[in-house]
Formats: structure tokens, C-alpha cells, sequence
């Protein structure tokens, strides 16, 4: 009897077609993928019809949070992006990237911040450099280089404990402009206004280029207010009073789609 | 497709080497890849989110006599007023139906402010009052089917004028006569038309435990209505004391 001779098939599958296939697929997510920006708290915004895209240069965020203990006070965090592609980043600072605009907008906002009475912040280039770096910030002014201080980790940990105090840029009125009211007294500001102001002055009025600028002036694009769906509006008002306050009266808000049959 | 052979040319020469297979496992490649995609759709936002435009009304001018609050006139024909309130339980989370709709409530009147006499009683109407302004509620419930309800209808009533002249452009649109673009300017004339004499003026106001969406929703029925007056109003006492007469006038059932 002659043994009957099993073929033996090997059991390798070739993997390299597979290799390939993820290999595009991980591409395509790397080239398409916006990072979700680390916040301090998460928000939910409300749904609405609007189809206005949200703008991705150019923008200065204002996070609306409150914390759990204290619903009717609103913490604020702000977020600066410039432009995307910052092609003559020297000279013009309309077309800065945003690590450019954050070092303009912090050396504006201690310059107006001690111009209303407020102590020197003890800032130094390392701190410059740092804000340069991160998304979001919302720390008082007098603690920011404290902050800078710490290492990421401690730096987040801060930022995302709505219960301490000095988490969230002041809406306290306790600053006084050199401007004058109507009875002769200083008009009192906040450290909020003058974050708002010096973006503001950050960029020239543009325009051709769509300046941070011209954009806040001109069509309001340039402010994106996103707040949670369940804050009361008298909370997330108090951030509007104060954009007001500042002729800063026009603004986009953050919102989802909703869709709606007509 | 792994392997790499090495061809002798079918003859074997002496001391010539052994063909080999050189076989390249790319299991654990793919398994790499694998996870590094997974990393990158879970962190991507796909969804863009979207932006609402908002214009307050300027802010007074601190040199100039600090006139009313109110100055600006509105015609007693025009104007609405709304009142948004969302109901909310005693953790101050907002109550929600069993669609997960919020319950916000919108009181509107027509017309002038219903004055409160001393007693704190609310008198709707007055000598000269053209318009009846009780207070009444409705919801925000969109639409069944093509027909509008709740606040909608109410403010799709009064705005008939300007939505009517806009259902001929706006099948124009959907058939493709007309771009998109062409449409949205001919929407913007026709809301911006002064010569349609019920074109309303709408103040939102709401109250302090009203949430944002609620506020976001009220805005959007400005947009779905093509309603181009409006403006956010501050919330007095007086709107206090009109809810607190409606809900004593209408008790829950």
C-alpha cells in the first residue's frame, strides 16, 4: 500500500496587501484630521438651522463654562488662532501665525493691564514663549507666571478645576481705563476687556488679508462665543454685557446643526 | 508577494548556493496600522461645527445724557414680544420631555407692554391700545409635516406678507432656476422691504433661568421665519410679574 500523500498547504496569509491597504487608510486620516483642541471643560453647544461654517484662522474663542457649585458666575477661557499659513511673518502682523499674534496679544494685554492700575505681572521672554505654545488660556494676569511655571500636566490640571478661584480670565470690575464717564469717573474695566482689546489691537484693519481686525470690527466672524446648551443665559449674557461694553457688539455664537424640514 | 526568491536560472551549478526564501511577516505591520487608524478616527472632528451670527445693539454712548432704555420706537402694530423661560428642576438641570426636548415655554404678547397698577395686578389693553396684548404661551415644536406649530405659527402668522412673496422664489430655487445665491439675495430684499406694513418687530427676552439653547432656538425662529427685526432685550421685573399672572390664570393641568 502506497501512503497517501497529504499536499501540506501552508498557513501563511500574506499580509502585505493588507500593509498597503491600512497604510492609505492611516494617511487619509492623518491629512484630513483636525485635532479636537484640549479645553478646560467640555460644552455642548445648542443645536441651531444656521449653516455659517465656523471660521478656522483668524478667530478668537471665548469658552463660556460655570462651575458646579456656582452656576451663575462665568468662567472664561480664551483660545487665538491666526493665520494658517503665515506667509510674511516679520513685518505685517496681519498675516502672523498664531504664535506670533499670541506673543503680540500677551505683551498688549500686560501693557493695558498695567496702563489700568494693575501690578507688573513679572512676566518674563521664557513665559512669552510658552503662552506662544498653548490653545487656551484663563488664568488672572498677576498669577500668569506662576502658571508658566509649572510643568503641562499642572498647567491643565488648573485650568480644568472650575471650583478654584483663579481658574477663568476675571469678569470683576476692578481695572480703571484712562477713559473718562460721563460724571468725570474712570470707566472701571476687567481683565476679560482687556484680553478682548488686546487682540484686537494685535492686527492691523485689513481688509484683503481678513484680519483678526478687521473681522471683529467689520462682520463679527472674528469672535466665536461657544457656550453649553444648559447655561442659563443670564450667565452666558454677563459675557455678552461686558463684549458690548467694548463695542464689540457684533459676534458669532457656537452652535450644531440641526437639521429642519421645511 | 513577502518573499524574495533567489532564481538560479533553473540549473544548478556546482557549490552553487541553496535557493532561499526570505519571507517578510507584515502581520504585526497591519496590526500597528490598525491601531494607529483607530487612534486617528477616534481623535478626528469630522463635523465642523457651525457659527450664528449676533448683533447687539451698540453701546450707549457714555458722554451723551443717559436717555430710556427703551427709545427706540416700535410700532404697536409690529411688535411681539417674546418671553423665553426653560424649566428646570431644583438642581438647576433642565427638564426634558421624553424626546430629550427641553420644556422651554415662550410667552408673547402683541403690542405695547401690559401695564401694572400699583397693586401689582396686570391690566392688558388701555385707552388707545390698538392691538389686544394679553400674554399667552406657546412651545418651541417646529413643524408636523408642512404645517407650522407652536411659537412658529405664531410668528409665521404674523410675517405672512414677506413669506408669501418668498414661496414663488423659493420653488424657483428647487427647481433650479435660480442659484442658491440669487435666492438668498432676493430673501434679504424681501425681508428688508418696508413697504409690507405687518413686517413684525420682534424683542426676545429672557428670563434668568432660561437656558442658552432656548435663547439659540428663539433666534432660529427669527431665521426660519425670514423675520430681519429683532433685537435681545433685558429682562425687567414687569416681564417677571406677567409670567407670574399668566401661570395664575392658567394653571397647570
Amino acid at each position: 500500500m502506497g501512503k497517501i500523500k497529504v499536499k501540506r498547504k501552508s498557513t501563511l496569509i500574506d499580509m502585505t496587501a493588507m500593509s498597503d491597504v491600512t497604510v492609505l487608510l492611516l494617511t487619509f486620516f492623518m491629512l484630513t484630521s483636525t485635532f479636537l483642541q484640549k479645553e478646560p471643560t467640555q460644552v455642548v453647544t445648542p443645536p441651531s438651522v444656521s449653516t455659517q461654517k465656523i471660521q478656522m484662522s483668524n478667530v478668537a474663542q471665548v469658552l463660556v463654562a460655570t462651575s458646579e457649585d456656582d452656576k451663575d458666575t462665568p468662567k472664561v477661557y480664551l483660545s487665538v488662532t491666526g493665520e494658517a499659513n503665515p506667509d510674511i511673518p516679520e513685518d505685517n502682523p496681519g498675516a502672523w501665525g498664531s504664535e506670533n499674534l499670541r506673543k503680540e496679544i500677551l505683551k498688549n494685554a500686560v501693557a493695558l493691564y498695567m496702563e489700568a492700575g494693575g501690578k507688573d505681572p513679572g512676566i518674563t521672554n521664557d513665559d512669552i514663549e510658552k503662552f506662544a505654545k498653548v490653545a487656551t488660556f484663563g488664568v488672572p494676569i498677576s498669577k500668569m507666571h506662576e502658571f508658566f511655571s509649572l510643568d503641562q500636566t499642572k498647567q491643565d490640571e488648573w485650568l480644568s478645576d472650575l471650583d478654584r478661584a483663579d481658574s477663568g480670565i476675571p469678569l470683576v470690575n476692578y481695572l480703571a481705563t484712562k477713559e473718562l464717564d460721563a460724571s468725570g469717573n474712570p470707566v472701571k474695566t476687567n481683565e476679560f476687556q482687556i484680553w478682548m482689546r488686546a487682540i484686537f489691537n494685535a492686527t492691523p484693519y485689513d481688509e484683503a488679508l481678513q484680519t483678526l481686525n478687521f473681522k471683529m470690527r467689520k462682520t463679527g466672524e472674528g469672535i466665536a462665543v461657544k457656550a453649553d446648551r444648559g447655561t442659563s443665559f443670564n450667565t452666558v449674557n454677563k459675557v455678552l454685557e461686558n463684549l458690548r461694553t467694548i463695542k464689540m457688539n457684533k459676534f458669532t455664537v457656537m452652535t450644531a446643526l440641526k437639521s429642519e424640514n421645511e | 508577494m513577502a518573499q524574495i526568491e533567489q532564481s538560479d536560472g533553473g540549473k544548478k551549478k556546482k557549490g552553487a548556493q541553496k535557493k532561499m526564501h526570505i519571507h517578510v511577516d507584515f502581520t504585526p505591520m497591519v496590526d500597528m496600522n490598525m491601531l494607529l487608524i483607530t487612534f486617528f478616527m477616534l481623535c478626528t472632528t469630522m463635523i465642523k461645527s457651525q457659527t450664528l451670527s449676533i448683533a447687539l445693539p451698540a453701546p450707549p454712548d457714555p458722554n451723551q445724557e443717559r436717555t430710556q432704555d427703551n427709545s427706540e420706537t416700535v410700532a404697536e402694530t409690529k411688535a411681539i414680544t417674546l418671553i423665553i423661560d426653560s424649566e428646570r428642576d431644583k438642581d438647576g438641570n433642565i427638564v426634558t420631555d421624553a424626546d430629550g426636548n427641553p420644556n422651554d415655554v415662550v410667552y408673547y404678547y402683541f403690542g405695547f407692554e401690559p401695564t401694572i397698577d400699583e397693586n401689582k395686578n396686570v391690566i392688558f389693553g388701555g385707552e388707545g391700545f390698538k392691538v389686544d396684548n394679553t400674554v399667552k404661551a406657546e412651545k418651541f415644536i417646529g413643524n408636523d409635516g408642512s404645517a407650522t406649530q407652536g411659537i412658529r405659527r405664531v410668528l409665521h402668522d404674523r410675517n405672512a406678507q414677506v413669506l408669501e412673496k418668498l414661496e414663488s422664489y423659493k420653488d424657483q430655487w428647487r427647481r433650479g432656476k435660480i442659484t442658491e445665491e440669487e435666492f438668498q439675495n432676493i430673501a434679504r430684499e424681501v425681508r428688508n422691504d418696508s413697504t409690507f406694513t405687518t413686517r413684525p418687530q420682534v424683542t426676545v427676552k429672557a428670563t434668568p433661568q432660561a437656558s442658552w439653547q432656548s435663547v439659540i432656538s428663539a433666534l432660529d425662529e427669527m431665521q426660519i421665519n425670514q423675520i430681519s427685526q429683532y433685537r435681545i432685550g433685558s429682562f425687567t421685573p414687569t416681564d417677571s410679574l406677567l409670567i407670574v399672572d399668566y401661570k395664575r390664570r392658567n394653571p397647570a393641568e
